[in-house]
C-alpha cells in the first residue's frame, strides 16, 4: 500500500501540466544543492584548519562545542525559511481503506529525502573522524556526531510541526525572531554566552553515549509530535479552513480619490492582504528595508568603485515590492482574469489599479527609509534618485516582461521557493533589473562622480513619471493584444 | 447499521448542523433533501469522517466512524471530484482503487460490466485524464469508483447533478438494482425531488441543520416535500 501511495505520487507530479517547467526548476535547484552540498563538504573537510585560523591557539574540539549551538540556531532559520511542508490531496484518500497512519508516515517520510538532512553529517563527519576520532577514540566519534545529527534531525520534524501550527501568524514570526535576537544578540550583546552554557553537552556527547541515546529519543519524540499533530489534523476542514476575514475595513481610503482604477487598486490590496503567498511579499518588503544595514555602514563599500553597489541597494529597498509583486503582474489575477476582460475598460484600470497599488507601497518604503540618513545624506539621496527611476522606469520594464507569457498562480500557497506562476520571463526579469538602473548610472558615475549619476537616474525616472500615461498605455495594449492568449492560458489547470 | 446521537457541528457561535438522534437500518435508500445551506454536505462529510464533529458520535455497525478506520473498507462514498485522483486516467484509478481494495482482475471487470450502459463508451479504454473529464463523467467516475468492493453503505452527494436524463434514469436503475441483489444501505442528497422520492424509502427534510420532517410514506412524500418547497 506504501508502495501505492509512493507510485501515485510520481505518476502525479510526471503528469502535472507544469512538469516540463517543475523539472527545469528542479535541475536548477538540484543543481544549487549539489553546489552547496560540496561547498558545505569543503567546509567540513577544513573545519579543523579554519578553526585554527579563527581561534589561534585554542583547542578547535572546545572553540567547535561552544559554537555548535549557534549552528543550530542557523540551521533552525535555513529550515524555517526553506523547509518545505509536505502536502498531499489529502481529499483523494481520506475516504478510501487506506488507514490515515499510513498516509501521514509517508509524507512525513518523504519530506525527510531533501538535502537539508545531511547538512549536518556533511559538515560535521570529516571533523567527528579526524580530530575527535583521535583524541576521544572512534566511540566518542561516534556518539559526538549522533548527537549533532539527531538534533538537527529532531529540527526537522519540530519545523514541520511548528511551520503547520503557526503558519504565517504573527505568533510564529515572533517566535522566530526571539530565537534570532536570544542566538545573536545575546553573545554579541554580551548579556550571556549561550555557546559556552551548551558546550559541557557536547563535551559529554565525546565520552559518553547518554546524550547520543537522549538526542535520538528527542528525534523521535519530535517525530511522533509531528505526526500525531497531523494525524489529528487530517480533516477536510483544516485543509481549506475557511479563513476569517479579519480585515474587514481595510479599504485604503485615498485609492477611492482614482475612480474605476482605485477601486481595483483597493481591490487588489485585499487580495494582498488576504492571501498567504502576496503577504510573504509584503512582510518581504519589509525586511528588505534593513537591507541596507549590510552596506552602508560596510567600510568595505564606502569608496572605490564597490560604492556603486549602492545603487542596487536603493533599488532594492525602495521597489522590491514593486520587483517581487510586480513579476508576477497578471499572474495574480488569474483565477478571475475573465471578470476583468467582460467589463467596460476593464484591464486598462486593472493594469493601472496594479500601478497604483504598486507605487504608493515603492513611496511608503522610500519615506520609511529615510531614517537612513543616519548613515549620512548621501544615502537619501541614493533612495530618491533610485525610487524615481523606480517608480518611472523600472515599473514599466517590469510589467513590460511580466505580461510575456505569464502563467496561471494558486494563491493559496506559500512563497518561499514556490516558482508557480513563474515562467521563463520572470527568471530573465532579473537580468534588466540589474543592468537597467546601472545603463544610466554608470557612464555618468564614472566620467564625474557619483552625484551625476544619481541626478542622471532621478532624471530620468522623472521623464518617465511625467510620460507615465503614455508608458503605461504601452503595457495596457499589450494585454489587450495578447489577451485571448492570457485568458486561456489562465484557464489551464495548474 | 448507522447511528447518530446527540450531533452537533458549530464553527464559532453558528450551529450548522444539529441531529439529536438519527438511525438509518440495513439496506435502506436513504434520501436527504433541503435548500442550500441545511447541512446536508456536512452532514454526509461528518459521517465519513472528513470533518470533525462538535459534539456526538456517528456509529457504521457501531464503530465510531472518528475512532476507528475498518468501517472505510465497507463504505463507498463520491461527494464531489475531489475525491478523485484526478491526475490518473479512469482505468488507472479504477486499477489503483481494485488495489487499495484488494480485488482480482475479474472483480473489477465483473464491477465494470454493471455500469457499461452508464458509462456510454465515454469513460473506461479512454485516454483521458480525470481531470479533463466534463461534470457529468467525473459524477460518473466517482460513482462507480463508491460502489466497488461490495460496500454495505454508500453515500452519494447530488447524484444527478449534472447528468444528462438518459443517465439519470439509468442511475436510478443502478441504485435500485444494487439495493435489491447485494442488500447496499444508501444514503442519498438531492434537489431533485422526483428521482429520490422515486428511490428512497425515507426522506429526510433539513432545515438550517435541523430536522424538519422525517417522511415514510412514500405515496405522500412528493406531496408533501412539494408543499414545503413551494412554500
Amino acid at each position: 500500500m506504501l508502495f501505492e501511495l509512493i507510485r501515485l505520487e510520481f505518476i502525479k507530479s510526471f503528469r502535472s501540466t507544469a512538469f516540463a517547467k517543475s523539472v527545469m526548476v528542479a535541475i536548477f535547484l538540484g543543481f544549487l544543492a549539489i553546489m552547496f552540498l560540496s561547498y558545505l563538504l569543503m567546509a567540513g573537510l577544513f573545519l579543523n584548519r579554519i578553526l585554527e585560523v579563527l581561534a589561534e591557539g585554542e583547542n578547535t574540539i572546545e572553540v567547535l562545542n561552544s559554537g555548535l549551538i549557534f549552528f543550530f540556531l542557523v540551521d533552525f532559520m535555513y529550515r524555517y525559511f526553506l523547509q518545505k511542508l509536505p502536502v498531499i490531496e489529502l481529499e483523494s484518500l481520506l475516504h478510501l481503506p487506506i488507514s490515515k497512519h499510513k498516509i501521514m508516515h509517508m509524507l512525513l517520510g518523504r519530506s525527510f529525502f531533501s538535502p537539508l538532512s545531511i547538512i549536518a553529517l556533511i559538515l560535521f563527519t570529516p571533523f567527528a573522524f579526524t580530530v575527535i576520532g583521535q583524541e576521544y577514540g572512534i566511540q566518542g566519534a561516534i556518539s559526538w556526531l549522533g548527537t549533532v545529527v539527531f538534533i538537527s534531525w529532531t529540527l526537522h520534524w519540530f519545523m514541520l510541526w511548528f511551520k503547520q501550527r503557526f503558519e504565517d501568524g504573527l505568533i510564529g514570526v515572533g517566535i522566530v525572531f526571539a530565537i534570532l535576537l536570544l542566538g545573536g544578540g545575546s553573545t554579541y550583546m554580551g548579556w550571556f554566552n549561550l555557546g559556552e552554557i551548551v558546550a559541557p553537552f557536547f563535551r559529554f556527547a565525546m565520552s559518553s553515549s547518554i546524550p547520543l541515546l537522549a538526542t535520538l529519543v528527542l528525534c523521535g519524540a519530535g517525530y511522533y509530535m509531528a505526526f500525531s499533530y497531523y494525524l489529528n489534523n487530517a480533516y477536510l476542514e483544516d485543509l481549506s479552513d475557511e479563513e476569517e476575514v479579519r480585515f474587514v475595513n481595510q479599504s485604503v481610503g485615498f485609492f477611492s480619490r482614482f475612480g474605476m482604477a482605485g477601486e481595483l487598486a483597493n481591490l487588489e490590496w485585499k487580495l494582498i492582504i488576504r492571501h498567504k503567498k502576496s503577504r510573504t511579499f509584503l512582510m518581504l518588503s519589509a525586511f528588505f528595508l534593513l537591507y541596507g544595514t549590510i552596506f552602508y555602514d560596510n567600510p568595505a563599500y564606502q569608496d572605490g568603485p564597490m560604492q556603486h553597489m549602492f545603487i542596487f541597494v536603493g533599488i532594492f529597498i525602495t521597489g522590491i515590492f514593486t520587483i517581487q509583486y510586480g513579476q508576477l503582474f497578471l499572474s495574480w489575477n488569474s483565477s478571475y482574469f475573465d471578470f476583468f476582460l467582460t467589463r467596460k475598460d476593464g484591464i486598462k484600470n486593472l493594469v493601472k489599479g496594479k500601478y497604483l497599488l504598486l507605487l504608493s507601497i515603492s513611496v511608503l518604503c522610500f519615506l520609511l527609509s529615510i531614517p537612513y540618513v543616519y548613515y549620512g545624506w548621501k544615502f537619501l539621496l541614493i533612495h530618491f534618485a533610485t525610487f524615481l527611476f523606480n517608480a518611472g522606469i523600472m515599473i514599466h520594464v517590469i510589467t513590460y516582461l511580466a505580461i510575456w507569457k505569464p502563467k496561471p498562480m494558486d494563491l493559496n500557497k506559500g512563497a518561499m521557493f514556490n516558482y508557480e506562476g513563474v515562467g521563463a520571463a520572470q527568471f530573465l526579469m532579473i537580468i534588466p533589473m540589474m543592468v537597467a538602473p546601472y545603463l544610466i548610472y554608470l557612464p555618468f558615475a564614472l566620467f564625474f562622480n557619483m552625484y551625476a549619476g544619481l541626478a542622471a537616474l532621478g532624471t530620468a525616472g522623472v521623464i518617465g513619471i511625467l510620460f507615465f500615461n503614455k508608458l503605461a498605455t504601452i503595457n495596457i495594449n499589450r494585454v489587450l493584444k495578447n489577451r485571448f492568449e492570457i485568458s486561456s492560458s489562465f484557464r489551464q489547470e495548474l | 447499521m448507522i447511528k447518530i446521537t446527540e450531533l452537533k457541528k458549530q464553527y464559532k457561535e453558528a450551529v450548522v448542523l444539529d441531529v439529536p438522534l438519527l438511525e438509518i437500518p440495513k439496506s435502506e435508500c436513504f434520501g436527504l433533501v433541503g435548500n442550500n445551506g441545511a447541512g446536508k454536505t456536512t452532514l454526509f462529510r461528518i459521517m465519513l469522517d472528513l470533518v470533525r464533529a462538535t459534539y456526538g458520535v456517528v456509529e457504521i455497525e457501531g464503530n465510531d466512524v472518528s475512532k476507528t478506520e475498518d468501517w472505510k473498507r465497507r463504505t463507498g462514498a463520491y461527494l464531489d471530484e475531489h475525491m478523485l485522483l484526478s491526475y490518473l486516467t479512469a482505468d488507472e484509478y479504477f486499477q489503483t482503487l481494485r488495489k487499495i481494495y484488494g480485488l482480482s482482475e475479474a472483480d473489477l471487470h465483473l464491477h465494470l460490466a454493471k455500469f457499461t450502459e452508464f458509462f456510454n463508451d465515454e469513460i473506461t479504454g479512454k485516454k483521458k485524464y480525470i481531470r479533463d473529464l466534463s461534470k457529468g463523467n467525473l459524477k460518473k467516475v466517482g460513482i462507480a469508483a463508491a460502489l466497488m468492493g461490495n460496500p454495505e453503505v454508500v453515500f452519494l452527494d447530488e447524484p444527478f447533478e449534472n447528468l444528462d436524463p438518459s443517465s439519470q434514469i439509468r442511475l436510478k436503475k443502478l441504485i435500485l438494482h444494487e439495493k435489491e441483489t447485494s442488500q447496499v444501505t444508501f444514503l442519498i442528497s438531492s434537489h431533485d425531488l422526483n428521482h429520490v422520492t422515486e428511490i428512497c424509502d425515507r426522506i429526510l427534510l433539513l432545515e438550517k441543520g435541523k430536522i424538519l420532517n422525517d417522511l415514510r410514506d412514500r405515496s405522500a412524500m412528493l406531496a408533501e416535500l412539494d408543499a414545503y418547497f413551494t412554500g
